[in-house]
């Protein structure tokens, strides 16, 4: 392989890299979003707890 | 909106950054093209120190101060450092090949340090899936955290402490921040790569940090909805007939 083969498999490695880490980042944390957002909903949809006696 | 536009200013920078590493600036006379994976190397392996150390201080925090936000950055500091320091091991070894005619060398100081460390920190990561109890886990990751910081300045003085095959420090060591050895396009280069990857990164980190809070939250709210089940199910009396029932 020649040096500027070299290169191109550092560069497309690392920022490829670093590209598909961002998207599985936006994804995961879009993920966690709807859940947590799914969970308020539910919580407030849930009816009061019985009181004491 | 902020840290979305931290994000665009990241990509918009990192974008320039390698069009200038790799159309603008010259060859180099001896290592000729493969010097330029120098750029991308060195800021991936800074910023990884960067992110080790933000987890060894907010590990540190957390053992002071018990508050989960700081187990949050430093779960975000591990990760992201991770990910930098492969980067940066995959450069290096690029780099390598045409220069040294290696890839890898394990009797190299500097980088059987950097593969230790990569080694701590992915063990780090996987030491916090061990336990369920978010307070345990912060602080038994925290001490790890801390344990393994001891490493970065292992591998980032390794070059000056023992003979190996990778070069000394171009612009790091202290005496040589105002004399570098590289020419002056090499080095606007090499800080403009740092800076546009620093961005990157610092966006990364917010977002990883929100990710771990927002993770935490469902792990709490799961925990407590456990809890409370485990509650109701022994109040509720299972079997047998009640007393006077005969």
């Amino acid at each position: 392989m020649s040096d500027v083969g070299f290169v191109i498999a550092a560069y497309g490695v690392i920022l490829g890299g670093l590209g598909v880490y961002t998207v599985t980042l936006w994804r995961r944390l879009s993920s966690v979003r709807e859940a947590s957002l799914r969970i308020r909903r539910e919580a407030d949809a849930a009816p009061p707890p019985d009181r004491p006696v | 909106m902020g840290v979305r536009l931290l994000g665009i200013i990241g990509l918009v920078g990192v974008a320039a950054a390698t069009a200038f590493g790799l159309f603008v600036v010259p060859a180099d006379l001896n290592q000729g093209d493969a010097q330029r994976i120098m750029y991308p190397h060195v800021a991936s392996a800074w910023l990884a120190y960067g992110s080790f150390g933000v987890t060894a201080l907010a590990s540190i925090g957390y053992l002071w101060k018990r508050d989960l936000r700081l187990d949050a950055i430093a779960v975000a500091g591990a990760e992201i450092g991770v990910i930098f320091t492969a980067f940066a091991i995959w450069g290096g070894m690029m780099w390598g090949r045409p220069v040294w005619g290696v890839f890898w060398q394990w009797e190299d100081p500097r980088l059987t340090t950097t593969a230790l460390l990569l080694a701590l920190y992915v063990g780090y990561l996987l030491f916090r899936r061990l336990t369920d109890d978010p307070a345990r886990r912060a602080a038994r990751a925290a001490v790890v955290g801390i344990v393994a910081a001891v490493d970065i300045p292992i591998v980032h003085f390794s070059v000056e402490w023992w003979r190996g095959l990778h070069q000394g420090p171009t612009i790091g060591s202290p005496d040589r921040v105002l004399n570098p050895s590289a020419p002056g396009q090499f080095i606007i280069a090499l800080v403009g790569m740092v800076a546009a990857f620093t961005l990157v990164w610092l966006y990364l980190m917010i977002r990883r940090y929100q990710l771990a809070r927002i993770e935490w939250q469902i792990e709490e709210h799961g925990r407590l909805g456990r809890i409370s089940a485990a509650r109701r199910k022994a109040s509720v009396p299972t079997g047998g007939q009640p007393e006077g029932a005969r």
